[in-house]
């Protein structure tokens, strides 16, 4: 579970995010949209330690090597092949060379990329590439996942096949998630509870929905729920409001 | 084995050789004055002489070991100062001034000064490579470091490595993929180092052949010393790139 109490954090000058609460209980899947500079990844990079907080606290109920950490974009080593990219975090967990590679071509091969062991970065497509990047955080098999906007820069057949394989993942091996994103149809998609950031600076937790779809889920399958359009509406209004309220405040300057 | 004519380098030995005909058909018919242009036969005849009573290999020796020493002095020398100071900000204060004024002068008029501390012989030629191949090293890896894509650095981080994974995986690759880049215009460097340390003063060397080949207005030597010269960098052009390419497969695969 995490859990996050009244986080506080910036760059210096005013806080980007002030008193943010949210919860994440075990096995289930989170959601954070926003307007964009409301801090949604800076609640990621706190969680992992990499930006540290004015004021506040995080809480996992998982050591930070449970942890899996997949990035917007997909930042392999490029002087690594395919294969030595997904053994590496394993590497640095103590696994000998070997045995990390030989557990990193299976999980290449789950996702896909059996033959592609001895490829570089440059020579896969970005859909590839981002499999490898699954792959190297799957491999760690962690059991807390923090997803900021990972397929955003792929095309919509693309993304929602990877998309489609990483919910069908989490929910066999019953991962707890927290997916950053700016896309709302995939964030109900996806999620148990989602949360809605406002307007930054000073941006706080403006409301949670929780989404009460049946699992295992459909990515297409769930736009038919009863549930869906609904939410999405309040979805999209809420964050209407906001951008309206950042449009009155520049006015106003 | 057929050679396809409409290649580059095909096209291109093929002007040089035509502009060596018509070079050659200038000088026989008188239209060239040879005290000032030499006959292509005439400079090879110098060439061939030179090997052949074996006046030339002492000087070559000379020539060859002070670049030769003078890379790799001058590498080892740029890689631990950039390193250091890349790492310790204190000695980045002291070294960057130095370094920015060494890399704004042209270096080669520390030459007579070289000479009146280490007097004719080699030192002072390897000390003329050194300083200008250092200065080169030194900003590739010093800003090398500094520019390392950052989010490899936290993608590395967020797998669990710690500093001496992210040296072994992301610093030291990072870094010998910019002194590779560096390393063919490092050879350029420590030739003309060497040579203008043996034109300045020195006993032997192609620089002191050149010096006296000048001071005799011995114009057929001069140029068969130059195209030497030229010949021995582009063979060492021509490996650095291999193995450049080697190296850094992953950029060129």
């Amino acid at each position: 579970m995490l859990r996050v109490e009244d986080l506080t954090l910036g760059y210096g000058g005013e806080p980007i995010l002030k008193g943010v609460s949210l919860t994440v209980d075990s096995g289930r899947f989170a959601s954070l949209i926003g307007p964009s500079g409301s801090g949604k990844t800076s609640i990621l990079r706190a969680v992992t330690g990499l930006q540290k907080p004015d004021s506040g606290s995080i809480a996992l109920d998982v050591p930070q090597n449970a942890v899996g950490f997949l990035f917007q974009d997909d930042a392999l080593l490029p002087w690594r092949t395919a294969r030595q990219n997904v053994a590496l975090g394993l590497r640095i967990h103590g696994m000998a060379r070997k045995e990390a590679e030989t557990r990193a071509d299976d999980w290449l091969a789950k996702l896909g990329l059996a033959g592609f062991g001895d490829r570089f970065p440059r020579q896969l497509s970005g859909g590839q590439r981002k499999r490898v990047a699954i792959a190297q955080v799957l491999a760690l098999e962690p059991r807390f996942l923090l997803m900021d906007e990972p397929f955003a820069s792929l095309d919509a057949i693309v993304r929602t096949n990877i998309t489609q394989e990483l919910i069908g993942w989490v929910e066999r091996e019953n991962l707890t998630v927290l997916l950053v994103t700016h896309d709302l149809e995939e964030a109900i998609s996806l999620s148990d509870v989602v949360y809605v950031l406002s307007q930054g600076p000073n941006a706080r937790i403006r409301s949670r929905h929780e989404v009460n779809i049946a699992r295992p889920r459909d990515l297409l399958g769930t736009r038919d729920d009863p549930q869906f359009p609904a939410l999405l509406k309040r979805l999209w209004d809420e964050l209407s409001a906001e951008a309206y309220s950042e449009t009155v405040g520049e006015a106003a300057q | 084995m057929t050679v396809r004519l409409n290649t580059a380098p095909v096209r291109r030995v093929l002007i040089l050789a035509i502009l060596i005909l018509i070079w050659e058909g200038c000088a026989r018919a008188g239209w060239i004055d040879p005290f000032y242009l030499p006959a292509p036969s005439a400079v090879a005849n110098v060439i061939v002489t030179l090997f052949a009573d074996g006046e030339i290999w002492p000087h070559l020796e000379a020539t060859f070991g002070a670049a030769v020493i003078g890379i790799g002095v001058g590498l080892v020398l740029g890689i631990v100062l950039g390193f250091g100071a890349a790492l310790l900000p204190l000695l980045a204060e002291l070294l960057e001034p130095v370094m920015i004024l060494l890399n704004a002068i042209p270096r080669v008029i520390l030459a007579p000064l070289f000479v009146i501390w280490l007097g004719i012989d080699l030192g002072s030629k390897i000390a003329l490579a050194v300083i200008l191949v250092v200065v080169l090293i030194f900003f590739a890896v010093y800003n090398g470091i500094k520019e390392v894509d950052q989010r490899l650095i936290e993608r590395v981080r967020t797998l669990g490595g710690g500093t001496w994974v992210l040296v072994r995986e992301v610093y030291v690759p990072s870094v010998t993929a910019w002194v590779l880049g560096n390393l063919k215009v490092a050879v350029g460097f420590a030739f003309t180092g060497a040579v203008v340390g043996e034109f300045v003063a020195s006993s032997r060397g192609l620089g002191y052949l050149l010096q006296f080949a000048q001071s005799t207005y011995n114009a057929g030597l001069t140029i068969a010393l130059i195209i030497l010269i030229m010949t021995f960098v582009m063979v060492l052009f021509t490996l650095s790139e291999r193995l450049e390419r080697r190296l850094l497969r992953w950029r060129y695969r």
